[in-house]
């Protein structure tokens, strides 16, 4: 049985990016997030540890970190899927690729599916090791599913924003400079790894307020602390049309970008 | 889809045009056969539009007129179909950033070569690119050299009608750039036609049965290299030995020898080198005025033309 020409690219992108340093990226930096930065804060209150409040309920620091952490799967693996562009037209693998029998919407679809993998197999480990600190979880088959859901939205969200940024950097400086600021401000100015309250700063308010990681990780916690209700569908809904919004941009991006020249 | 007959040629390119701002032609009414089996050179000088040439016919970029068949697919309506039965080796590096190994079985998994032949011919690749000890090394980890060696040898892990070559050997040592070209010429008697471009004159006369020389975007001059060679290669070198040094007497031999002709002579302690249109006709008569100069010759030797004379001038003209 013949395999689609974007699975054959999928398994490609799969080999060429497991590599220690992608592996680092995507799960050596969230476990350190996760376990370093949520013992740390727990143990600030010594009496009982941190405890946030999260919709009306009280919650250890680590359970409100978990989510935000999973929710960086998406990001991780959409800032690898979109790096996969730029690197393969770096190292002269696009073209190469676009002299093949290939498509360019198969290109595409690789890169897409490959992040989608990452992200989903990345979150499924990071919940694996959440299990263990522990964290507690109310596991419920809507909370899977809205999981894996905004875990898909998210991923392409992300993939999208960093394939527009493939697709007009013009070289390796720029292309990292803006990834690594895009790195700081959408995980550090938004709810991943804290909660905005009454003494927010407003300015940060609103940028975290608006950063899609701050949707992917209230939706996760919704998903599984507080449980799934409308609000939930309700932002899950914001996230799919801004990802909607980002994918139709990032192929007017792809679709411009010139091979053999 | 039409077909052309087996027996026509492979690649057809009539009168293309393509200008990449729109003001300036890089081809400019290009036109050239290949047959099947036939391995075409395209010479030229840096921008003449070797390239150009090849990333039309490789589907990468459009052409804004003429016409382009490759083994019978119209490149403007089927170039999906013309993508399934080519071979590209680019001028510039391609590579996945994984193994050397790695990289020969993404090629082959990409294009759908069965498992068991991917392995063995990967093993026969490696083997004959002098691939065995860099096998488990990560791309990134190679020389230039080393890195075209795999580029090249990966491009035949899968089966095509015709192979694109720019430029394949830069960066390749002679022992290593002449296996490379004798496994092409094997190729391209199994029936693969070769499309391939080269700077290096010596390599093009060694493995091209017909060039185009390429200049200002279109073919200026094609055929056989000996084709070539006849036609503009009327310039000879004479080369002769003497047992006296004849840097001395160098105005006197310039005067007894004027009716030769020669475009250029040059004096180097006991030798003369003469060049010239049919200097080869003339070398009695430089002989007998060495004689009766008393200056006894040792050695005479007629250098034929070679293809950089003729691109010389070809491209000067």
């Amino acid at each position: 049985m013949r395999m689609p020409a974007f699975v054959r690219l999928t398994i490609r992108n799969i080999v060429v990016n497991i590599d220690p340093g992608t592996l680092i990226f995507m799960l050596g930096l969230p476990t350190l997030y996760l376990f370093v930065m949520g013992f740390m804060f727990q143990g600030i209150n010594p009496n009982g540890g941190l405890v946030v409040q999260y919709h009306g309920i009280a919650i250890k620091y680590t359970t409100f970190l978990a989510p935000g952490i999973i929710a960086l799967q998406a990001f991780t693996a959409g800032n690898i899927g979109g790096s996969m562009l730029w690197s393969d037209r770096r190292w002269g693998m696009f073209e190469q690729i676009m002299v093949g029998p290939f498509r360019r919407s198969e290109y595409l679809l690789g890169i897409i599916f490959v992040s989608i993998i990452f992200s989903l197999v990345g979150s499924a480990i990071m919940i694996g090791f959440a299990l263990t600190i522990p964290v507690r979880f109310n596991i419920t088959p809507a909370g899977i599913g809205l999981f894996i859901l905004t875990m898909v939205v998210g991923t392409m969200l992300f993939s999208s924003i960093f394939l527009i940024i493939s697709g007009i950097a013009k070289s390796m400086q720029a292309y990292n400079t803006i990834t690594i600021l895009l790195f700081f401000l959408l995980d550090f100015a938004s709810t991943a790894f804290y909660p905005i309250t009454n003494s927010t700063p407003g300015w940060l308010h609103v940028i975290a307020g608006g950063n899609p990681l701050s949707f992917i990780s209230d939706i996760l916690r919704e998903s599984f602390i507080s449980g799934v209700d409308y609000n939930s569908l309700y932002y899950s809904g914001i996230l799919f049309i801004a990802m909607l919004i980002f994918f139709v941009l990032s192929l007017r991006v792809y679709k411009n970008i010139r091979s053999g020249i | 889809m039409d077909s052309l007959p087996e027996d026509q040629y492979e690649v057809v390119v009539e009168n293309v045009k393509k200008s990449y701002d729109g003001k300036k032609l890089a081809l400019d009414g290009i036109s050239f056969h290949i047959k099947k089996g036939e391995i075409y050179g395209l010479l030229g000088k840096n921008g003449a539009g070797k390239s150009t040439t090849i990333k039309i016919l490789t589907t990468l970029i459009n052409f804004d007129s003429g016409t382009c068949n490759i083994a019978g697919y119209d490149l403007r309506k089927d170039s999906s179909k013309i993508r399934k039965i080519i071979g590209v080796v680019q001028q510039e590096e391609s590579f996945d950033f994984t193994t050397v190994e790695n990289n020969f079985k993404l090629a082959g998994m990409l294009w759908e070569v069965p498992k068991n032949i991917r392995e063995e011919r990967m093993e026969k690749l490696i083997d004959l690119f002098g691939l065995q000890e860099i096998r488990k090394k990560r791309m990134y980890d190679l020389s230039g050299g080393q890195k075209k060696r795999v580029q090249v040898a990966r491009e035949f892990m899968h089966e095509m009608k015709v192979l694109f070559l720019d430029e394949p050997t830069v960066g390749l040592d002679p022992i290593m750039r002449r296996k490379i070209l004798q496994y092409i010429r094997e190729q391209a008697k199994n029936g693969l036609t070769i499309l391939f471009t080269t700077q290096n004159l010596e390599e093009a006369d060694m493995i091209c049965d017909r060039i185009g020389i390429i200049d200002g975007g279109k073919i200026v001059e094609e055929g056989t290299s000996e084709e070539l060679k006849l036609k503009f290669g009327t310039l000879r070198t004479v080369k002769i030995t003497t047992q006296t040094n004849v840097e001395k007497y160098m105005n006197e031999i310039k005067e007894r020898i004027k009716t030769v002709n020669y475009e250029d002579i040059s004096f180097d302690e006991n030798k003369i080198l003469i060049l010239g249109k049919n200097v080869d006709r003339k070398v009695g008569d430089v002989i007998g005025s060495l004689y009766e100069m008393g200056i006894e010759v040792e050695n005479v030797s007629i250098e034929n033309p070679t293809l950089d004379d003729v691109f010389m001038r070809v491209v000067e003209r």
